[in-house]
């Protein structure tokens, strides 16, 4: 009541349009910046001055971030899945390449050139130079299976490399969620706005997501941060360091504190080089050992079965795969030929003369036989072909329909949480004609005290 | 619902779809194949492999047929010239049992018929590209050799193995027929037939002359018969490699159903991928020039 309480209300008015003005500004200043969401400045009636309450000022009740959290979350899983998949893509396409149908010396296209020859060596056992060239495609055969080898242990080495490089930028994300939850727990327990240290929040979890998968919880002392399995990744203020441990096949494995998450993390690009070394690789790698052992083994039987050029039982071809007994790990890499002259070829039934060509139309039907995972060699060959492009055209495939998820997911976040140029600009009018309106007050409040100040003085000047 | 006011997201998504395909599209253009790696088409991959594999074994068949239709061919005209020689010593032993001719011209008759004798020795020692065609599998030396102890006997020192030369999946031919089929066998031995026929005609015997001429006939007969595998055998050849070829070209046609590329479709692919890039850019820069409410707030 009265012009002192017009003036206090003035004022509040004043202060609550600089502040919505302030919440605009930050609006725009950050219309850009990861991980924030639009703010707004929530007012309300102040409490009433006087008996009559005719007087009623505003007050700023609080800035309000518009965060939708679940939202958030499911694009964090999503962006976790996205990018599992396409690092399992990108590793595996290096690999592709070597089973190839147009890759030139790859296993299959070798292994057609040396039944080729033995075909073509079939037709005349004796000649000389047709033993050399059968000599030549085995070798041809043999450094097939070791660079297809080497092209596949180095994809699980640099996907291995790739593992300790997301460990270690999991960490520092980790640390920095824990200083974050402790930021926010303080501003919490002072009662004041955590916005902006939230926003911050928002934005390591959408990295972390990008690296691995994780499950969150709020408790009491702000955000649980656990594997999908529940061991503790961030509790409170305290992160868990996430460390790598060398386990029994050379490979970095994943541990939080001392427990080993390896198996547990199954998703961002984490979990996809995890995915691409221990799974899609190693199968690849035993599958091509066996194949490289039990082809090397099922030729060597036949070549012992006969006779040489010079009437001599014949010797193992493929250098038996540097191997532990009964097992095929390492045939691939290790596989070479042992014969040094092509006179050695058993080409004839054992005892057999020198144009005879028994033996090497049992070498031939091996082509036929299933003598290698259960398949005939190009068979073998090819479902090894048909496994990766079949998973690497699977990872594709989802990391478009995750795309899409995450790009409808992302318009709706940005419908909520986006900050609207437009929408601010009104704001600011808005808040601009509210400050101008009580400041027209405060100075009409000022002129009316002025004359009542004047109305006992002669001579007021007016 | 409130608007998202950031396009940009959206946009960049779209330019990406649309530069995907129409790099997709020029792919397929360039390289004529829809499938260029594993990943495009995991099962015409495969499929590829195998029939890659079908391939190099139709033309690795069709080379086998063709080197064995060369040899075939030369065992087959070196039979001419032993029928020719064989008739020739026949029509000679006819000449000489009808007992018109003095033991002198018996003499020169034995005389030629010994040179044929030495002329079908070397015809069945004859070699092709170093392996002797009528020895076997044991084709390394000579197979026809002058017995060491008596020197007018010619003995087979090859052996009686066939050689299966494989010309197709699970069909294979003998490529060879043994000299003991040929020239030495029972009865009808080409070497002990001349021999007997010189010896008859040195002696001036009539009858044994005439003997010995009915075994170089016999021996003639044998050989002629034994021929007919090698006409029977090429003729499979030829055959077989005119089958090769049908089966090549169904290969290469299947081979083209599975990874080449439709042209007509790809090239439309190209354009229509391109004109949906242009329209994403032209939105795009569009939405860069968009108006907003501060433009107006002078």
């Amino acid at each position: 009541m009265g012009l002192t309480s017009d003036l206090n209300v003035s004022v509040q008015s004043l202060l609550a349009s600089t502040t919505a003005m302030d919440v605009t500004t930050t609006n725009m200043a950050n219309m850009n910046t990861p991980g924030y969401a639009r703010r707004r400045v929530v007012l309300e009636e102040s409490a009433p001055n006087g008996p009559d309450q005719s007087s009623t000022g505003v007050d700023v009740k609080t800035i309000q971030s518009l965060r939708d959290s679940v939202l958030d979350l499911s694009i964090n899983t999503n962006t976790s899945q996205q990018n599992l998949n396409s690092t399992v893509s990108s590793a595996l396409s290096a690999v592709q390449v070597v089973f190839s149908d147009t890759a030139s010396g790859s296993i299959g296209s070798s292994m057609d050139s040396f039944f080729n020859s033995l075909q073509q060596l079939s037709t005349t056992p004796a000649s000389g130079s047709l033993r050399s060239s059968v000599l030549t495609a085995a070798a041809n055969v043999a450094s097939a299976f070791q660079s297809t080898a080497s092209v596949v242990s180095q994809a699980q080495q640099q996907a291995d490399q790739s593992v300790v490089q997301s460990t270690s930028d999991a960490n520092t994300l980790l640390q920095q969620i824990a200083a974050t939850n402790a930021q926010i727990n303080t501003a919490q327990s002072l009662g004041e706005s955590s916005n902006s240290t939230q926003d911050q929040l928002s934005s390591l979890l959408s990295q972390l997501s990008a690296i691995m998968d994780y499950k969150t919880v709020n408790s009491s002392d702000g955000l649980t941060l656990t594997t999908a399995n529940g061991v503790p990744l961030v509790v409170g203020s305290k992160a868990y360091s996430l460390t790598n441990q060398l386990n029994a096949s050379g490979n970095n494995d994943v541990y939080a504190g001392a427990t080993d998450i390896t198996s547990t993390i199954d998703s961002g690009s984490l979990g996809g080089d995890l995915q691409v070394r221990d799974q899609s690789l190693s199968t690849l790698s035993s599958q091509l050992d066996q194949f490289a052992f039990q082809f090397a083994t099922a030729v060597n039987n036949v070549q012992t079965a006969g006779s040489d050029a010079n009437g001599n039982a014949g010797t193992a071809l493929f250098n038996p795969p540097n191997t532990t007994s009964g097992s095929a790990t390492g045939a691939a890499s290790s596989i070479s030929v042992a014969l040094s002259s092509g006179s050695q070829i058993a080409a004839a039934a054992s005892g057999g003369a020198v144009g005879d060509n028994t033996n090497l139309n049992n070498m031939l039907n091996l082509q036929n036989q299933a003598i290698t995972n259960g398949d005939t060699p190009t068979n073998a060959f090819a479902n090894l072909t048909f496994g990766i492009g079949s998973a690497i055209s699977e990872a594709n495939s989802n990391v478009t329909a995750t795309g899409n998820i995450l790009t409808q997911l992302q318009n709706q976040q940005s419908s909520v949480e986006g900050v609207s140029l437009d929408e601010e600009s009104s704001n600011l009018l808005l808040y601009e004609r509210s400050y101008q309106a009580a400041a027209k007050v405060i100075s009409t409040v000022d002129t009316l005290m002025g004359n009542l100040l004047d109305m006992g003085v002669t001579n007021p000047g007016y | 619902m409130r608007v998202n006011p950031n396009y940009s997201n959206d946009m960049a998504t779209l330019m990406d779809q649309a530069q995907q395909a129409e790099n997709n599209a020029a792919q397929q253009l360039s390289t004529g194949r829809r499938v260029n790696q594993p990943s495009d088409d995991p099962a015409a991959e495969a499929a590829m492999i195998g029939e890659n594999s079908r391939a190099a074994s139709v033309d690795q068949y069709t080379a086998n047929s063709d080197s064995l239709t060369n040899v075939l061919n030369t065992a087959n005209s070196t039979l001419n010239s032993v029928t020719n020689l064989l008739q020739r010593a026949v029509s000679l032993g006819v000449e000489g049992a009808n007992g018109d001719m003095n033991q002198s011209d018996l003499n020169s008759i034995a005389q030629e018929v010994s040179g044929i004798q030495s002329q079908m020795l070397s015809l069945a020692n004859t070699s092709y590209a170093g392996q002797y065609l009528f020895a076997g599998t044991a084709t390394g030396s000579a197979p026809y050799v002058a017995d060491p102890a008596t020197p007018s006997q010619i003995d087979y020192v090859g052996n009686s193995q066939q050689m299966k030369v494989q010309i197709g999946t699970g069909l294979s031919v003998a490529a060879n027929l043994p000299g003991s089929s040929i020239f030495s066998q029972p009865n009808a031995n080409v070497f002990e037939g001349l021999q007997s026929l010189i010896t008859a005609l040195q002696s001036g015997d009539s009858s044994s002359i005439a003997t010995a001429e009915v075994a170089v006939n016999n021996s003639l007969n044998a050989v002629n018969t034994a021929q007919v595998f090698y006409g029977g055998t090429v003729n499979e050849l030829t055959n077989n490699e005119s089958f090769l070829s049908q089966e090549k070209l169904n290969i290469t046609t299947y081979q083209n159903t599975l990874v080449s590329a439709d042209v007509a479709t790809a090239a439309t692919n190209a354009t229509a991928s391109e004109t949906a890039l242009n329209a994403t850019v032209a939105a795009a820069s569009q939405v860069d020039q968009q108006v907003n409410l501060l433009d107006y707030l002078k």
